[in-house]
């Protein structure tokens, strides 16, 4: 049997449509990872160590058609749901916030947590959860916004973000005494209110274990505009990452890409902190992770991060629970047992810039 | 014979004048007994003058209330707090001798979070240990901390800066340790206030002997290491050919200054920035001698700590805030504007 040309092509057709594919598969491995790590922390935080039994079955039937008489949809519905989701925002905020800071102030180390932002933002939540003058009234993630922009615009000042000379490293210095200022001043307002101190220690760790639809559709009001923005400057980010000169030169408008960033920032880390408290290291382990799998570009960059973030966050609850079952443990212990090592090891690192 | 005593007694008067130094010492050893006295009558109960005297000389009929009180909480309480504030800003003083780093002390070099993570290790899972074992768990977990620090400070070179985060970085993740631990096995609340903040709260007659034995036996040490860490600072190769052998003084002072930081976090948790604070001001108080640097710095530290622990008591009586909160309001900033005067990036 002799294969005809004809055949020959179509096979050899095939089979450069098969390598398309396979290569196509392998480019987007890394996403297919990431994204089948991300759903299967969800599907993991939805369903597993619930002192009731819940099935995948009841997730598929949530998610397909909801009835409202099984126990176990209910359960998933009103407690499971909004908590996963609100760690899943929780945990993309913190990362993208993450990968702004970084871009902004192109030092490794930043992260809400380190330049003071979370920690400002958590004593404003103390201040006015004990009744301080005007910020009683206000809106909680209002509360924690003003707080996030006095403590990380202090420790820009104070760190020398502004002066050209000052060394990246004074910036980090500057961050994590001003944080341990805050802790201090939120600890005594909050014993001097109320001596049930260890309920505010449970609070300063981070916890999404009471999040309920109010919490997450507040944390979703303020922190998925905050997520556009941020998906907007990206490209800008990547013309900031070029250096100033080269990047007026490119024609971009520094300021504006700054002051949206900025803006970002302090709605995504004041967002997560007003609805699960301060959750640490978040923020500077995710973009590093992601720089590793999907390079420098922030267009890929952020989405990888937020995705990342995201599934840290699910996992981590879900660890939570299974740590003291069925006591619920902190999640912002969690994070911070993972996140503190990678700290340690960029503190080792030779460059800083 | 008249005009000799008067001159004695005036130049004894000009001693304790502000401008000599061992004046300055004993003007701060002045401070310490009037706070020292003063930390009698601070707390929820009010007690008068005369209550305190007769209940401290255990003379006309005593209350055993009042006994209580000051005898068995509020004196032990003010013995420990000397105490401990002497033994963290000696250990901070010998740090920074020994490093030559503006930035170091023991908090930022990690000995008192790992002093804290191995306290309350021993006191979760070993509960019915005796009490001499704290400060022996202490002092191993503060001389792991330190080996951690010196290996990663040998691995990478560091410049003063990034010598002080990396202390940090493993103080920090020491103590999301100490927090998981609290967390996952939650001890009673004062106990954990004791550990995550540095207090001196709920402390009795039974730690008081820990701290000054150890003071006793190391204060002596610290005057014989004075002039070696004044010859140290001109730099290794003038030390050796003047005598000192360089590395072996470093290894004991900083051993010293590890043992005290820990032995002083077994007491009263992790009191943040005593250490770096302490020796800093005694620095602008007497310059550079280590003579009169290293007691100064025990003697600052001790009236920082007593000052702390009566604000903590007094500010809101019943409530008790962390001693630690309070040194820490003091100490952040203070460490904000050393980064901002440091020049050796």
């Amino acid at each position: 049997m002799i294969t005809t040309g004809d055949e020959k092509q179509r096979l050899s057709l095939r089979y450069k449509r098969f390598r398309v594919f396979s290569l196509i598969v392998l480019k987007q491995a890394k996403w297919l990872s990431i994204i089948a790590l991300f759903v299967l922390g969800f599907v993991v935080s939805m369903l597993s160590f619930s002192s009731f039994d819940l099935s995948l079955n009841d997730l598929l039937r949530l998610l397909v058609s909801f009835n409202p008489d099984s126990l176990a949809q209910q359960i998933l519905y009103s407690l499971r749901l909004p908590r996963s989701l609100g760690a899943m925002l929780i945990g993309a905020n913190l990362a993208v916030a993450g990968v702004l800071m970084q871009g902004l102030t192109r030092n490794i180390l930043a992260s809400p947590s380190i330049l003071g932002i979370t920690s400002g933002a958590a004593c404003f939540m103390a201040l006015s959860s004990i009744g301080f003058v005007i910020l009683a009234s206000l809106n909680s993630v209002l509360v924690a916004a003003l707080g996030g922009v006095v403590g990380g615009g202090l420790v820009m000042v104070l760190g020398g973000f502004f002066s050209h000379s000052a060394h990246p490293l004074r910036l980090i210095l500057a961050g994590i005494a001003m944080s341990a200022l805050l802790v201090g001043i939120t600890r005594a307002s909050v014993i001097l209110a109320d001596d049930m101190a260890y309920s505010v220690i449970a609070w300063l760790a981070g916890s999404v274990s009471t999040l309920d639809w109010h919490h997450f559709s507040q944390l979703a009001f303020f922190s998925l505009p905050a997520l556009l923005l941020a998906f907007y400057i990206a490209g800008k980010m990547n013309l900031l990452a070029l250096g100033e000169e080269m990047a007026t030169g490119l024609g971009l408008n520094i300021k504006q890409v700054r002051w949206f960033a900025c803006i970002s920032i302090i709605f995504l880390t004041a967002s997560s902190v007003a609805i699960a408290g301060p959750i640490a290291f978040v923020g500077l382990l995710i973009p590093h992770i992601a720089r590793k799998i999907v390079g420098f570009e922030h267009g890929v960059l952020i989405p990888c991060s937020a995705l990342l973030g995201a599934s840290l966050l699910l996992w981590a609850d879900a660890l939570s629970r299974v740590i003291a079952f069925p006591m619920e443990t902190p999640v912002g212990v969690i994070t911070a047992l993972i996140g503190s090592p990678c700290f340690i090891l960029l503190a080792l690192r030779s460059k800083l810039s | 014979m008249k005009s000799f005593l008067l001159n004695i007694f005036l130049s004894s008067f000009r001693n304790l004048a502000f401008s000599q130094k061992s004046g300055r010492l004993s003007l701060l050893l002045a401070l310490i007994l009037l706070f020292a006295a003063l930390s009698l009558f601070v707390g929820a109960a009010k007690l008068t003058l005369l209550e305190v005297l007769q209940t401290l000389t255990l003379s006309g009929g005593v209350s055993q209330e009042f006994d209580f009180i000051v005898n068995q909480y509020r004196l032990p309480r003010l013995f420990l707090a000397i105490g401990v504030g002497a033994g963290l800003g000696l250990s901070g003083a010998l740090v920074q001798g020994v490093i030559r780093n503006p930035l170091a002390s023991p908090d930022l070099m990690g000995i008192s979070t790992g002093a804290g993570l191995a306290a309350t290790s021993l006191l979760l899972f070993f509960p019915q240990a005796p009490l001499f074992y704290l400060p022996l768990a202490a002092l191993s977990g503060g001389i792991l901390a330190a080996l951690m620090v010196m290996g990663a400070a040998y691995y990478s070179q560091p410049t003063p800066a990034r010598m002080a985060l990396i202390g940090i970085a493993i103080s920090a993740f020491l103590a999301s340790c100490i927090d998981f631990l609290m967390v996952v096995k939650p001890l009673e609340i004062n106990t954990a206030m004791v550990w995550l903040t540095g207090s001196l709260w709920g402390r009795n007659w039974q730690e008081v002997p820990y701290i000054y034995v150890s003071l006793l036996l190391i204060v002596p040490f610290a005057f014989y290491l004075a002039w070696r860490l004044d010859v140290m600072g001109l730099g290794p190769e003038s030390a050796i050919s003047l005598g000192v052998s360089v590395n072996r003084m470093q290894l004991l002072a900083l051993m010293t200054a590890v043992v005290l930081a820990s032995i002083s976090v077994s007491i009263c948790g992790t009191i943040s920035f005593v250490g770096l604070l302490a020796p800093h001001l005694a620095r602008l108080l007497f310059s550079h001698q280590h003579k009169w640097l290293l007691p100064a710095a025990a003697l600052i530290g001790a009236l920082l700590v007593l000052l702390s622990d009566i604000l903590a008591r007094g500010l809101q009586p019943p409530v008790e805030l962390p001693a630690g909160v309070l040194t820490s309001l003091i100490g952040a900033p203070y460490f904000i504007f050393l980064l901002y005067r440091y020049k050796g990036w």
